[in-house]
Order: C-alpha cells, then structure tokens, then sequence
C-alpha cells in the first residue's frame, strides 16, 4: 500500500474499531487487537469509589463490580439507549478506554474509522461522532455490517447478516457504499435466544436457580440448530447440592427461535433486487457476529433459501475481530486527502 | 473469495466505497454534499415508482371533483347532532359551532366516534432535505429535530400494536406539501399530526403551541403561515377564499378537539420538565398541509429553537424521547376522549 510511507512520516495510528451492543473491539495498526463487553460500570457513591479504586470500570471487571457500580450497556438495543442520561458518556468512555488499549505513542495522530450497528448510525449520527471526536484527530463512522463486508472483500454482490447480542444486522453489498435500504436491524438476536432460554429453563425446572448470565454462558457454549448428536447436560445447585440437568431441548429451541424473523429478512432482503442479482448474492451470504458462532445455523440457511435456487451460506473466521478488522482495513484504504482534522 | 469483477474494476469500485463513506461523514457533520448514491440495480421498489405516481396524480385530481355531500349532510345532521356530543376541550378561541356539516367532509372516518379497531396515524416531521425550516444559534435544525421526534412517536405508538403509523418521510429528504397531503389521503390516514419548531427571534423562551386549519387575522401567525408553507405555491390570500368556501366542518371539530389534547399534553408535561415552557395554546392558522388533509389534522410547534436553553436540550436524546412521549400522551387522550375504561383507568393511575 502506498500510504504505508505516509503512515511512517507523519506517524499515524490507523485503530478500527467496532462498537457493539455487547462487545466492542479495536485493531490498530501497531498490531494491537483487544475486545472488551461494552459494559461501563461508575461507582455508584463515594464509598463504592473507595472500594473499587477506579473511576470507571469496563467490561468483565465492571460485571464482577456490580453490586458497587451504576452499570450501563449503552448499545443494548442497538442504538444509544435512551432514557438513562449516563449513555452517551458510556460510549464516549468505551471508545477511550479502547484506544488506550491500543497504546498509541504520546505524538502518534489517531485516524480512525468505527463500526456501529446500523440502526445507531441512523439515529445518533453525531452522539457518536461527538462520543468519538475528543480521542482521534480524523474520524468516520460507518454500519458495523459493511466494515465486516469492506473487511472480507465482499464489496459487490454479497449479502453480510451480523448476529450479534441486541441486534441482527443485514447489509447488501452492490458495489456502493449501503444505502439505508440496503439494510435492515431487527431486534431478534443472541440477546433474545438468552430470554427465550431463561425462560424455558425456569419453566422446566422451577426449583433450580438460574440467572442470566449463567444462561448466556450454557448458550455460548452448547448452541446449536437442528439436530446434534450429543447430550447437553450442567450443574447446577439445587438446594445446595449440584445436580445435572439436560438443557438439549430448551437450548436448541432457544436457538432456533431467532431461524424465522432471520430467514423472512433474508428473502426480503433480497427480493428488492433484479432475478440476476439475487442468484448472485445468494451465492455470497456471510455470516458474521457472535452468532454465527451457532452449530448449524449457517446450513439452516442454506437450506432454508435452496427452495428459492442454489445459494452458499458461510461464516466468518473471527467474529469477535471481523468489525474491528474491517474498519482497519478502510482507514488504511482511505484516501489521506479524506482524512480531515476535527 | 469470489470475484465478480475484473480487477482495474474492482479497484474503481473500491475507489467509490472510500468516497462514499468520506462523503457520508460530510454529510453527518452537515457538510457535505447532499449526493444519494445511486443502486446500479433497480429494486421492486423502484419498479413501484412510476405507478405510484400515476396513482398519486389520480387521486390529487380526484380530490377536486365537487361532491354532492353538502346535501345529504342536511338530511342526516340531526340523526348525528344527538349522538355525537364533542367535549368542550377547554379551548376559548374558535369559529361558530356547525355540525351540520357533519359529514361533510368525505374522507372524514368514522373510527373514532364508533372505536373501531386499526387507526392509521400519520406523523408528518416537517420540513427536510432542502428545506431545513428554522434553525437554532448552534446550528440545531428544525428538519432534523422534527424527524428525530416523529421516529421516536411512531415507535412509541407501535408498541401498541393496534395503530398503523406511517411517516410522511423518515430520512432527510425534500417532500413537497402537496405530496404530504396526497400521502395523508393514499395511506387512509385517521389523524394527522405535523411536528414542527417554533422560532421567534424576539422572544428567546420556549413557546408551545398547537394548531388547527382556520383563518386567522393575527399577523404573527400569519407570518409563521407564511414560513411554514414556503415551498408551496399558495400564499395568504389564497386562502381567504378557500377558507371562505370549507366553513366549520366535522373535520375542523375534530381538529381543534385533537389540538386541544396535544397542547395540553405537551405544554403541561414540557413545563414540568423544563420549567420554562410558555403556553401559547390551540389555535388556527393558514397551513397548507392542514387543509389539504381531510381528516382531524394538526401542526405542532412542539418545541422553539430561539430559546437558547430549549436548544440546549433539544440536542439531548432524553428530551427528544419526552417530546415524543407527549404527544403520544396527546394522540391517546384524544382517542380515547368519552371512552370510559380509559377514563377510569387514568383516575386510578392519577
Ligand atoms: N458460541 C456461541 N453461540 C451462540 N451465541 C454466541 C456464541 N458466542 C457468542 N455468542 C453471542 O453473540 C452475541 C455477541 O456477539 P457480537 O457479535 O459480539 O455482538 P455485538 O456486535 O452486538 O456486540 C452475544 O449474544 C453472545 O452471547
Ligand atoms: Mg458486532
Ligand atoms: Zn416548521
């Protein structure tokens, strides 16, 4: 790339960054890769203050802190959420904390470019921006599902569902920058699967306690589609003793309750385009986010279009870095003439 | 990966992807030029186009053949005078008080009066695209606020499940009055709500006021016509005549009594959150969507832009949700205005 030189001379970190309703992360061009849960968590008085030492905790630590912390998941429902006056700060400290994790160098410029979800990008344009603007000196923002695209080459003819945790984000590819009919949110996604799960759970064993974060992580770790050869079996007290439960069942409806409002998106999706067209991006449907992570999700899919014609479903190899990926790989592709000072 | 494309043309493509992402964050930040990239494939959407068009200009000239319904209005006026008692709204000022011309307005829908089930509301953000309306000394433009608040109304009302809400735009783009109007009448429109910003350079507070179709002889509210209808081809004096020719109908009953509701709504909840917020009240003015329209129809000024502090605020999230959340409170008193359970159940809720 002829912009490394640039790069060099003028010292510039390139960092991308995804902003996710669960997890964000950043690739910088020091090769730095970090992921944290966008969580931020400010103790909630004085004395809390004292007990967890910091101003403000991210992530995992903010989860184990909550009892201390006013903890806030600001992208929850896909957009900044409302009604809670701390969010926008949220974002703003996500954002900062991120880049410090990048570690850039005291004179470094920061150019970067941050994926949101595409709904966010609609309605808080410029909380975002203003979020961003304080840490970088250069900054686009752009929908969450077209860096994974920009990331992955599917710049034409392609189709990228990103599942993520609040929300399922669709974008078609046909060789432009995505208008906003060119993609579509909707709010059934791993955040629903674990609602859907909890409540089975209870519902199946009402002497057991769960919580749901307990049901997220037997999500994370047995989810699957369809059929699955192996038994789904965990621990869990009961009146102080563990005792085994099997969760098959209600893990794979769980799952599966996402399959319909996905496939109707799918077809809809794509029906909005000429015959011609549609033949070629159901031959480039990618799935992206931690839900592609699902056993069977992606032939699910496949079979579920095949009734329409031939079509090939795959996923990407890292969704925890695909976002963050992709904005990298459009702030170094970007022209330095775009790349104005705030 | 599969490549549809050469690779001198995929480089071009890859050349137009940056620039439209360059361009877009111009625009976010109000700089930029208002390109819409163009879909090199046609979609069903666009296939629509010229056939919702022909559609639209049938119905515009329909909406001009004369109908014999002042007649039949005299004949059944009575029948309905008795079952149809409006409330008084607690609104002063206001023309004679006519239900003969009950029916007279034919696209006047009867869902209200006898509650029937789906009710199509029409939330009309003003302005947009070209036409930014009013703008504040930080810059915060009427067409943007106005859009953000009617998204935020129609998600609230949909929760509902019972109202189909359709938005006459919802992205920033220019729509012609005479188009909203014409959208109010293809959608089967129940109600009619118009969000707008007020800005009265001589008085920097917070003015709340709703209005009506009606003649006026105010030259403020003349003014603000005036403003308001600007990208229309009518001016004030056309419409002395019109205005002459429409009378006190059914629709403009209904209209006051639903701009009673949001005034009250807006103004009571925004001085409770602001403080600071002035009741200007319900009142008529000259409007070109509201005449156009031929069911109960309403222009908000929900909020006003030459008040520093309201500007301030406007550019919160929380305060556009409460803006929204108002006139949802509006929309459902008006409703469910004589509806006894709803009555009953705002007593116990207080
Ligand atoms: N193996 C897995 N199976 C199913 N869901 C998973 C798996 N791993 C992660 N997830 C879910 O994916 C979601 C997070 O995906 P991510 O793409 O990071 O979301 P976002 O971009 O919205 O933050 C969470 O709901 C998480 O529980
Ligand atoms: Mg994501
Ligand atoms: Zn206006």
């Amino acid at each position: 790339m002829k912009q490394d030189d640039i790069q060099k001379n003028e010292n510039i970190l390139y960092a991308g960054i995804d902003l996710g309703t669960s997890r964000s992360s950043i690739s910088a061009s020091n090769g730095t890769r970090q992921w944290i849960e966008s969580y931020v968590g400010w103790p909630k008085d004085f004395i809390a203050a004292q007990v967890v030492g910091k101003p403000v905790l991210f992530g995992a630590e903010a989860l184990q802190n909550r009892l201390s912390l006013d903890l806030c998941r600001p992208l929850e429902h896909g957009v900044i959420k409302e009604g809670i006056s701390r969010n926008e700060e949220a974002v703003k400290d996500i954002i900062k904390y991120l880049i410090e994790l990048a570690e850039p160098a005291p004179d470094q410029k920061i150019f970067a470019v941050v994926g949101v979800p595409a709904d966010t990008l609609k309605v808080n344009k410029l909380a975002i921006r203003k979020a961003v603007t304080d840490f970088v000196h250069s900054l686009m923002v752009v929908t969450e599902p077209f860096a994974v695209a920009y990331g992955m080459n599917l710049l034409n003819n392609s189709l990228v569902i990103d599942i993520g945790a609040g929300t399922t984000d669709f974008c078609i590819m046909h060789g432009t920058i995505p208008s906003e009919d060119d993609q579509k949110t909707i709010l059934t996604a791993g955040d629903y699967i674990d609602d859907q799960l909890y409540s089975y759970l209870i519902e199946k064993y009402p002497g057991s306690r769960f919580n749901k974060n307990m049901v997220r992580q037997f999500k994370e770790q047995y989810s699957f589609v369809r059929d699955l050869d192996e038994d789904i079996r965990v621990e869990i007290p009961v009146a102080g003793k563990p005792v085994m439960h099997d969760i098959k069942n209600e893990i794979k409806r769980a799952c599966e309750s996402i399959l319909p409002a996905l496939t109707e998106t799918t077809i809809e999706m794509i029906a909005r385009f000429d015959p011609e067209f549609q033949v070629k991006i159901k031959n480039n449907i990618v799935l992206a986010g931690g839900g592609s992570l699902i056993r069977g999700i992606k032939e699910y899919l496949q079979d579920a279009l095949k009734e329409y014609g031939p079509c090939n479903v795959t996923c990407v190899q890292d969704p925890l870095f695909a976002g963050s990926d992709g904005a990298i790989k459009l702030a170094k592709d970007m022209p330095v003439k775009y790349w104005e000072p705030l | 990966m599969k490549r549809f494309f050469p690779w001198n043309k995929e480089q071009r493509v890859r050349k137009d992807i940056l620039r439209g992402v360059y361009e877009e964050n111009l625009r976010i930040v109000g700089k930029g030029p208002a390109v819409i990239y163009k879909t090199r494939f046609y979609s069903a959407k666009r296939l629509m186009l010229p056939f919702l068009i022909s559609l639209m200009i049938l119905m515009f000239q329909e909406s001009f053949v004369p109908t014999p319904m002042q007649q039949r209005s005299q004949i059944t006026a009575n029948t309905f005078q008795k079952a149809y008692q409006p409330s008084a709204g607690g609104v002063s000022e206001e023309g004679p008080s006519n239900y003969k011309s009950f029916i007279s307005s034919p696209g006047m829908p009867i869902s209200r009066i006898f509650g029937l089930g789906v009710r199509t509301i029409m939330i009309d953000p003003g302005h947009g695209g070209n036409d930014t309306g009013t703008k504040g000394e930080m810059g915060t433009k009427e067409k943007d606020i106005a859009l953000d608040i009617a998204k935020r109304l129609r998600d609230r009302l949909k929760k509902y499940g019972n109202y189909n809400i359709v938005l006459t735009r919802d992205s920033d783009v220019t729509v012609p009055l005479n188009r909203r109007v014409e959208m109010a009448k293809a959608s089967k429109a129940d109600l009619f709500l118009s969000i707008h910003l007020n800005y009265l350079p001589s008085r920097p507070i917070n003015i709340i006021e709703t209005y009506y179709f009606g003649p006026s002889s105010d030259p403020k509210i003349l003014k603000l016509a005036e403003q308001e209808n600007a990208e229309s081809s009518y001016g004030n004096s056309d419409f002395r005549e019109i205005i002459g020719k429409i009378g006190d109908t059914m629709k403009l009953q209904e209209s006051k009594e639903f701009a009673a509701s949001i005034q009250k709504k807006l103004f009571m909840n925004m001085r409770k959150e602001t403080g600071t917020a002035y009741n200007f009240g319900v009142k008529r003015a000259p409007f070109v969507v509201l005449l156009g329209v031929d069911v109960p129809s309403v222009l908000a000024e929900v909020s006003c832009l030459s008040s520093k502090e309201e500007e301030v605020q406007l550019n919160t999230e929380s305060h556009r949700e409460n803006i929204a959340r108002y006139l949802e409170l509006g929309i459902l008193e008006y409703l469910n205005k004589g509806d006894v359970t709803h009555e009953a159940r705002r007593h116990t809720e207080k």
